[in-house]
């Protein structure tokens, strides 16, 4: 199992770097960071000139990569415009964890994302929990009962949120929930921000303002893993070992939750695994909707004033997450089911 | 069992969650009235213990956070237009947009000996009692100081402007700052150490450690958290993605605020901007779509409307080479101006809430008086073209001339009421045989530079929208000079025409060398006035600065160049 | 199945007189097998309906409305209600919303086609030729598949849709004119998504690779190229086709997340995604404008999966149990 598991992480060395390759190159041709330097005026033509030079833009790709990857202190750069490179660099390049500064707000990308991610891992690991929970009731429930009215209704229902785009729902909630309630009188939900600035970061301000944007990322995963949990349940019940335990009389608790259950959400395991990376990045729509200051509204404000090294952080952090949890999802699998073995 | 564990954890998680949320008050609104920020005073409260003063609390309400605080690294209009209330300039501009000093004890001129006799030498002279809010005494050190870290090469400063055009920066003695230009330079009074295109004063005392230290103020600490300011309110806390405070500077020379703190609340679009305003969980707010303004205005809010220089218009692409050479014939252009109906589209978009200018130097000194917005007259316009050589030779309803149809491209940005724009004019110039191809683009796109092949300085757009104004409230320009022209030999320049007219280059560099105001104005007269007649630029609509007040704050007066100039003088009423 | 009424000859002829049985039914097809049990899943034909039904609005409204009705601007309407005069009230220009439903429609379907099948062309040439070759063509494959998979789709998209960003010319088509940015989402989703369908044929080949038939193939010396498209392809096509079906609705749903976004198809070429750009600032004040291309979003996706559904059901039961 150890050699599997380092003989993954080797692989992933050549898997990263040609992402960052492949992404860095795209970052570059794609809009001009210096184009909105000047506000609301048109960045002037001697400010252009001098910031290429000063934040290394002027610079063929390659070269930037080269720079952004071992740093630039090992060569000299040209800091007075004279066309001569005299002055040592100062980056030190990701390799070394030196990811660079924003080229928005010179500020180091560490930090920059540092702020955000931990308001997008508490939304996400509440949105994960809740669709976890849910979802095994839900499809827990469906399986026992199934074809009964009920089922049914699940069933209708679920298929009617899986389809549903992620910001009609938003609309649709925060229509409903903040808008309508307010104009009928009721309590409403509010619709912006992790908190209202007056009250302060309490936990109650939080918890108020998560409900409408964890209802939002849940509802699809809920329908999608409860429909998968319905499936496997109805797949191990139907099996032989489980005709067994019946005729030998156990109780119906014990045959459903010690035995079918188990087995059937082995699989489930796997995808959470999966899908727990995705949580860094953050859900970019709802956060946009909801004004949530997390990673995935840092990622779309940056894309669009074309700040290379912070999209580049937020993407390189999602990719090593997604190739670390993928090795623990497969170890897990084999760990829990003793059936895999890997060579 | 597990699944049964999980049921039970999670209902009691979800009592708890209630029993929590049940004793807090749902809603926006909290139980403390907002500008209460000290000990919450009980009802029965002892008569014998007096209640402390309830602080005054103005909240604004910002859709853009702040990139940074540091006024050489930030170009971003919501930080340049809070100079007035955290940074200290040498001047600031009042309504009528004329210079107010702040650190100076006079504005420099000709009489007082501030305007040396050749023009070039501006000497400014610093009050006595000017103190950074630690106490320190503010002096001219500061001042070059500033200078000295906008010029040094290891800081990627967002703007050098005007100092790359300063030749030496003299300080004989603490009191005294003497600026000398290369070459004279008409508008130094709008960014010379004032107004938003120039810079604050940085502390000396603060930043000159830093910066030896470091060997760069790019990654200053002081930039997000300038707890040491100079201006009338002193900056307190920030906290990224919601919101940041600034408290009353007590040493402020100009004497202490009424009111005692600035509470900026951030949040992620107009719409959400609209609903605090309305619901009056916000003070002020701004930039705000004139659609909304009925809104607002029916919440109770005054709206104020300063007009800083911004002009949206069309620039049309001059490029002798690149370009549609129908462009370049001044019947089509004027017949464009005749065929686009802009009032209308002023008064359907914009609610009639601004007004069409003739000019990028509209509602100004500067602007011939006789100029007036092109008129609608399709039936003219259809004349000029035919006039022209325009004429739909094949039925499809384009006019077409020796085989080529009359499509121009047409890109602007992807704001909404630029999309919606676009399709009016669209509409208008079909009317009279002119098809317009639309593109949108990002602003990043858009306004990338022509090494990059941004759409808006490679010339394959015909015509291109977007709003800028001139160095307001001074009339320099530069975007109208041949050497601005963007090309292999020149990739940054900012000329969006490419345009080369040898009389409006001549002037607009008369203009730029002329001190007296008569002089200068007359020759602006003329360059209106060409640029009227030629229509290299057409105006779609002025542009100024919505502000929008609640009725709680008195005594606000908005300048165009520096909006919150008189800051220290709001008041709240309950 | 074989018919029954062939007499075994060393029997006496009277004594096992095999009755034609007609009752029993005629052998039936792999696709009649399909239709009929696709037939009896209920809300796979709900999702067959409600796709008739869209298309006929879609692609028949072209026939009531012009497309100079959708683009028709008259700022002097904007912003109003739904009405008789526009049922689905007007949008910020004054542009009717019923009928830039209608076109908006057609260019959203249009792209969700043609994403599925750009996707499908790369997808099952690259799945095919991993399952079947196997060894280092697999392994560089399977590494370039997994390095799409890692960056989620939405970030993927949202750089390469920057990436196209650049000044794209406006199409010509059939009397009518496009935006180009069409092409570029069609391109920019197909090149995102085949690694899912890539992966799902992989697997088919290389369990389907190991029948007896392939050998027996091999065997008699039949080409590669006819073993792989005319053996293994076939027999797999069944999670294929289910796979394509969804993938309209994905390629659908993407279409309208990246138009949100705004970098989606450009103005004012109308889709369903787009129409429903920045109007989450008209929450309160116009429900209209959001309103109506998010439920025609939300029918179609539910009516292709619906149909996915009862395709998945007929074509291949093996793959669920219920």
């Amino acid at each position: 199992m150890t050699r599997y598991i380092i003989r993954r992480l080797l692989q992933a060395f050549p898997l990263l770097f040609i992402i960052s390759l492949v992404l860095f190159i795209l970052m570059n041709n794609m809009g001009d960071p210096l184009a909105t330097m000047g506000g609301r005026r048109v960045t002037r033509k001697e400010d252009r000139i001098r910031l290429a030079r000063q934040l290394g833009l002027d610079k063929p790709v390659m070269i930037q990569y080269v720079y952004w990857l071992a740093g630039n202190d090992w060569t000299k750069t040209d800091m007075d415009g004279d066309g001569v490179a005299e002055t040592p660099g100062v980056r030190k390049g990701v390799l070394r964890g030196d990811w660079g500064i924003s080229l928005v707000n010179r500020k180091l990308v560490t930090e920059v994302i540092g702020e955000r991610l931990p308001n997008t891992l508490l939304l996400m690991v509440t949105a994960e929990v809740v669709v976890l929970v849910s979802a095994l009731l839900i499809g827990i429930y469906s399986a026992l009962h199934q074809y009964s009215l009920v089922d049914n209704t699940i069933t209708a229902i679920t298929f009617i949120m899986y389809s549903m785009p992620v910001f009609f729902f938003a609309l649709l909630t925060m229509y409903i929930f903040a808008v309508n309630f307010k104009k009928w009188g009721l309590p409403y939900l509010p619709t912006v921000g992790m908190f209202e600035p007056e009250a302060g970061q309490t936990f109650s301000q939080v918890v108020w303002h998560m409900v409408l944007p964890t209802a939002t990322l849940s509802f699809g995963y809920i329908a999608g893993y409860s429909r998968y949990i319905r499936s496997t349940m109805l797949e191990a019940m139907g099996q032989d070992y489980i005709r067994t335990a019946k005729a030998k009389g156990l109780p119906r608790r014990q045959i459903v939750y010690l035995h079918a259950l188990k087995n059937a959400a082995l699989p489930i395991v796997t995808i959470i695994a999966l899908d727990l990376p995705f949580l860094l990045g953050g859900a970019i729509v709802t956060e946009r909707i909801f004004g949530w200051p997390g990673t995935g509204r840092l990622f779309l404000d940056h894309v669009s004033r074309s700040d290379t090294p912070v999209v580049m952080g937020i993407l390189m952090m999602i990719a090593v997450a997604v190739i670390v949890f993928q090795i623990i999802a497969d170890v897990a699998y084999a760990w829990l089911d003793p059936r895999i073995r890997y060579k | 069992m597990k699944v049964k564990r999980i049921a039970w954890i999670s209902i009691s998680v979800l009592v708890l969650l209630s029993m929590v949320l049940s004793g807090c008050q749902p809603g926006s609104k909290t139980v403390v009235v907002t500008e209460a920020q000290g000990p919450a005073v009980e009802p029965t409260a002892e008569p014998t213990e007096a209640p402390p003063a309830e602080k005054k609390v103005v909240t604004f309400i910002w859709t853009q956070e702040f990139d940074t605080l540091n006024t050489l690294y930030t170009n971003m209009w919501f930080v340049t237009v809070l100079y007035p209330i955290y940074e200290c300039q040498a001047w600031w501009f009042d309504d009528k947009n004329e210079p107010l000093p702040n650190l100076v004890s006079e504005i420099p001129s000709l009489e007082n000996g501030g305007i040396s006799e050749d023009g070039r030498t501006i000497t400014m002279k610093l009050r006595d009692d000017i103190v950074w809010s630690d106490g320190t005494p503010i002096t001219s050190a500061d001042f070059k100081f500033t200078y000295d870290m906008a010029m040094a090469d290891s800081n990627a400063v967002s703007s050098r402007s005007p100092f790359d055009l300063v030749e030496s920066l003299q300080t004989p003695d603490e009191r005294t700052v003497a600026v000398t230009f290369k070459e004279l330079y008409a508008p130094w009074l709008s960014r010379l150490f004032s107004g938003q295109s120039g810079a604050a004063i940085l502390p000396e005392h603060i930043l000159k450690p830093v910066f030896d230290a470091a060997g760069t103020l790019d990654t200053a600490e002081w930039s997000k958290k300038p707890t040491v300011g100079c201006g009338p309110f002193v900056f307190e806390e920030w906290q990224s993605g919601s919101f940041a405070r600034f408290v009353a500077n007590d040493k402020y020379w100009l004497g202490r605020p009424k009111v005692d703190e600035l509470f900026f609340r951030f949040v992620p679009d107009d719409a959400s901007m609209i609903a605090a305003l309305v619901a009056g969980d916000g003070d002020v707010g701004t930039f705000f779509a004139y659609s909304d303004l009925p809104q607002l205005e029916a919440a109770g809010l005054k709206i104020l409307n300063s007009f800083s220089g911004y002009n949206e218009g069309w620039y049309f692409n001059q490029h002798p080479e690149k370009g549609n050479p129908a462009m370049r014939d001044v019947k089509v252009r004027q017949a464009i101006a005749l065929a686009f109906n802009r009032e209308k589209l002023v008064k359907d978009l914009l609610l009639g809430r601004t007004g069409v200018p003739a000019t990028d130097w509209d509602n100004s000194p500067w602007v011939e008086p006789s100029l007036k917005p092109w008129p609608y007259d399709p039936e003219r316009a259809k004349k000029l073209l035919e006039e022209a050589g325009w004429v739909d030779s094949n039925g499809d309803g384009t006019r077409d001339k020796d085989g080529v149809e009359l499509v121009l491209k047409y890109g602007t940005t992807n704001r909404e009421v630029r999309q919606d724009t676009q399709a009016v004019a669209q509409q208008d110039l079909a009317q009279v045989g002119i098809k317009l191809d639309l593109q949108s683009f990002d602003s990043d796109t858009f306004f990338a530079s022509y090494s990059e092949n941004g759409p808006s300085a490679n010339f394959s757009l015909d015509i291109i929208e977007y709003s800028d104004s001139p160095d307001f409230p001074d009339p320099n320009a530069v975007v109208w000079l041949c050497s601005e022209i963007p090309s292999d030999e020149n990739p940054a320049g900012v000329s969006p025409t490419g345009l080369c007219d040898q009389e409006l280059d001549s002037l607009f560099q008369k203009q730029s060398k002329q001190v007296d105001f008569t002089e200068r104005q007359q020759t602006m007269y003329q360059i209106t006035k060409r640029l009227y007649e030629q229509v290299f630029w057409l105006g779609l609509w002025e542009d100024p600065d919505l502000f929008g007040f609640s009725n709680r704050l008195q005594n606000v007066k908005i300048s165009g160049a520096t909006p919150f100039f008189n800051v220290s003088e709001w008041t709240l009423t309950k | 199945m074989e018919s029954s009424t062939t007499q075994p000859a060393s029997l006496p002829p009277k004594a096992f007189q095999l009755i034609p049985d007609d009752l029993e039914t005629p052998p039936l097809t792999l696709g009649q097998l399909a239709w009929r049990r696709f037939r009896r899943h209920r809300m796979a034909i709900f999702g067959a309906i409600l796709m008739i039904l869209i298309v006929l609005y879609t692609f028949g409204g072209m026939l009531i409305f012009s497309e100079a009705d959708a683009n028709f601007v008259e700022t002097g309407v904007r912003l109003q209600p739904p009405s008789l005069e526009h049922p689905f009230g007007t949008d910020t220009i004054g542009r009717d919303i019923l009928v830039r439903t209608i076109y908006g429609g057609q260019i959203s379907i249009l792209i969700g086609l043609t994403a599925m099948v750009v996707e499908l062309f790369i997808g099952v040439t690259i799945g095919a030729l991993t399952g079947y070759f196997g060894g280092k063509l697999d392994s560089i494959l399977m590494r370039l598949t997994e390095a799409v998979l890692v960056i989620p789709q939405i970030f993927l998209l949202l750089v390469m849709a920057k990436y196209f960003s650049q000044s794209i010319p406006n199409i010509q088509l059939l009397g009518r004119t496009f935006s180009g940015s069409v092409l570029v989402i069609i391109v920019v989703i197909g090149v995102t998504t085949w690694p899912y369908l890539a992966r799902i044929v992989r697997a088919q080949f290389l369990s389907v690779k190991e029948n007896d038939f392939i050998l027996a193939a091999r065997a008699t010396g039949t080409s590669t190229y006819e073993i792989i498209f005319r053996h293994i392809l076939p027999n797999s096509i069944a999670p294929i086709i289910v796979s394509a079906t969804l993938s309209v609705a994905a390629a659908i749903t993407l279409e309208a997340y990246i138009s949100f976004l705004g970098l989606g198809v450009r103005p004012p070429t109308a889709t369903w995604g787009n129409m429903l750009e920045g109007a989450y600032n008209y929450v309160e004040s116009a429900w209209w404008l959001w309103f109506f291309p998010g439920m025609l979003i939300a029918l179609t996706v539910l009516g292709i999966n619906f149909l996915g559904d009862g395709l998945r059901d007929a074509l291949d039961p093996h793959s669920r149990t219920t």
